[in-house]
């Protein structure tokens, strides 16, 4: 495991509105200088590829869109792996599922957190609703803010 | 009293089908059909378009092999701007689709076909998985993992993101290559293909195993198809298209394979939206024929590349000049892998593969295109109309899998009729019913989204539609 690498991924479809958020917010924190050094992934969904980034990775934020909770609420939600329920669907996974893959393919898995924030609509479309618009800076600076607690413990 | 069997959906393909399995009355099998039941509309909804963005529209068709429909699409405009791309930018595509083979043919043997071949179709359902793979054979499941991972990021790193690029256009590509995403990419082939020749070992040891499903899996003779180039290797990206029958013989090899309605015809069953492709020469439905890898070994003199050739012989060697079960798909699979490996690593040790010359720009000056390529699972074409200001007005897509449909329909029908007992329905002959389709690999659209656990049912019908029996998992 390499004990300086962060890695975000944000993910979503940004053809399905707020389902884009992980995405928009990729595009910002990819260009935040205070995570300069970590590596910042934007992905339509969460594939079995991705376990080997977080095998190698100290810390790993996924960004994500929720359909519970107040619009535009923002959490952070840290998760524990799952090796023992896997999908029927081998080619994307939900977080739990992904940790267990990296733990059970390369016997790591590094501390992983998911913040999401809860949507307006996932209708077709290719912008944020005005809600999640304005509830980018708080999904970009919680994630930052988890880096950073990170980098000082 | 006819019957009728009905598995909804299949599961571990790419799309959504259904396999209905008609019983006749003494309780036997009499016809079996593959149903795609997802409807797209791509031809339709390109019209009104402006021809350049066909290239980036036409590879929303699939998440799994956009690469495929944005080079066809591109292949098909270059002819509408009456443009040659410049030679790099020719490689740049080779090198993109070649990384798209791999990364697919990794998708379909290791992440839905190796749970079977690991497991055995008698193994419980609920252990036929990735995870399961892993639990049993982790070194298996890890390079299955890192090839995907590699050949995405080979079109990631061209293309800028490694599902729907937008990189390949009209007329070459839209950027050079830089030396040191070239060197990256160098430096990940060695192991890529070390994990390709470990599944190459794995597979040839455990195959014997499976002499009964490679007998029965679209164990018949019929008509090959794919492309193949001037010294008669597997083509991916141009050349000439030969067809072989079921001896090696040469039916029919066409320089130019463009004006394909002279040599295939497209019939349109009521119970499916995927076209059956046909072999006009023998009609329809006898006309059957099938692309994609095995295809592809069967049509070629070689495959041009010294490790992938070796494998061949040792291929044919057990199997004969021209493999007729559809079981062979995977170990073909595999050996295209390591032959699309080598070749990436000749194109990109090429001098001028960063050459900056790569797009030749060119406005409408033909009202027509069709471009051709060879996909992960088989022949593609794209065919465009466009008015004179390049506003498209048609269009026509023949896609592997639709090539592939009187053959899969016959394999279902020839599994079905070997494993399925009108008194006796079970897991595992369920499991090879829908194992036969996932030989061909059938791409019905990855673009949609599967929402939740796909479950296969199984229904035995009355002809009054009354439930006789049922399964579920």
């Amino acid at each position: 495991m390499n004990g300086e690498h962060v890695l975000v991924v944000g993910y979503g479809n940004t053809l399905r509105s707020d389902d884009g958020v992980g995405w928009h917010a990729a595009r910002r924190l990819a260009a935040d200088p205070r995570l300069e050094g970590a590596t910042v992934l934007a992905r339509h969904q969460l594939t079995p590829e991705l376990a080997t980034d977080i095998a190698s990775a100290s810390l790993v934020v996924l960004v994500d869109v929720s359909v519970a909770g107040a619009p535009g609420s923002v959490s952070v939600r840290w998760i524990r792996p799952r090796p023992d329920r896997p999908p029927a669907w081998s080619h994307h996974l939900d977080p739990e599922a992904l940790a267990g893959l990296a733990g059970a393919l390369y016997d790591a898995v590094p501390p992983m957190a998911v913040v999401s924030v809860a949507s307006t609509s996932l209708a077709v479309g290719d912008r944020l609703s005005a809600t999640l618009e304005r509830a980018l800076p708080e999904v970009v600076e919680t994630v930052t803010r988890v880096v950073e607690e990170h980098r000082r413990a | 009293m006819g019957r009728e069997i009905v598995i909804e959906p299949v599961t571990r393909i790419e799309g959504h089908a259904k396999i209905t399995i008609q019983l006749d009355d003494d309780g036997q099998v009499a016809d079996a059909h593959f149903h795609v039941t997802q409807f797209r509309g791509f031809e339709r909804i390109c019209q009104g378009r402006p021809v350049h963005e066909l290239p980036s529209i036409m590879a929303r068709i699939c998440g799994i092999c956009p690469v495929s429909h944005l080079i066809a699409s591109a292949k098909a405009c270059d002819q509408i701007l009456a443009v040659d791309p410049p030679p790099t930018a020719v490689d740049l595509r080779r090198i993109m689709n070649l990384a798209q083979v791999v990364q697919s043919h990794a998708l379909s043997f290791f992440h839905l076909s190796s749970p079977d071949l690991l497991f055995g179709f008698d193994a419980e359902a609920g252990g036929r998985h990735l995870f399961g793979v892993l639990g049993a054979n982790p070194q298996l499941a890890r390079d299955g993992v890192g090839l995907r991972r590699f050949g995405q990021q080979v079109i990631e790193s061209l293309g800028g993101k490694r599902i729907h690029p937008a990189w390949v256009v009209p007329g070459g590509v839209d950027a050079p290559l830089q030396a040191e995403t070239r060197d990256q990419i160098l430096a990940g082939l060695p192991e890529a293909r070390a994990a390709t020749e470990r599944a190459l070992s794995w597979y040839k040891a455990s195959v014997q195993r499976f002499a009964e499903e490679a007998a029965r899996f679209g164990d018949f003779p019929s008509a090959f198809m794919g492309l193949v180039g001037p010294d008669g290797a597997v083509e991916h990206y141009d050349g000439a298209l030969r067809v072989v029958g079921a001896d090696g013989s040469v039916l029919a090899e066409r320089a130019d394979p463009r004006p394909y309605w002279e040599y295939l015809g497209e019939a349109v069953e009521p119970w499916s939206y995927l076209k059956s492709a046909y072999w006009k020469d023998l009609g329809y439905p006898d006309g059957v024929y099938r692309v994609g890898p095995l295809a592809r070994l069967n049509v070629a003199d070689k495959l041009g590349t010294s490790r992938a050739d070796e494998e061949l012989e040792a291929f044919r060697g057990r199997l004969g000049r021209t493999p007729a079960s559809s079981f062979h798909y995977h170990q073909a699979r595999l050996i295209e892998i390591l032959g699309c490996l080598e070749q990436l690593e000749g194109l990109l040790r090429d001098p001028d593969i960063c050459s900056p010359r790569v797009r030749s720009v060119a406005g409408i000056n033909r009202e027509e295109g069709i471009g051709v390529a060879e996909a992960p699972r088989g022949t593609l074409l794209h065919h465009y109309r466009v008015d004179g200001d390049g506003i498209v007005q048609w269009a026509n897509l023949v896609i592997a899998t639709g090539h592939n449909n009187l053959a899969m329909n016959r394999s279902v029908a020839q599994v079905a009729r070997h494993y399925v007992k009108a008194d006796r329905l079970t897991e595992p002959m369920l499991n090879r019913v829908e194992a036969v389709i996932r030989c061909y690999d059938p791409c019905l659209s990855c673009s949609t989204h599967a929402i939740g656990q796909m479950p296969l049912h199984l229904q035995l019908l009355a002809p009054d539609g009354t439930v006789l029996d049922e399964l579920t998992r």
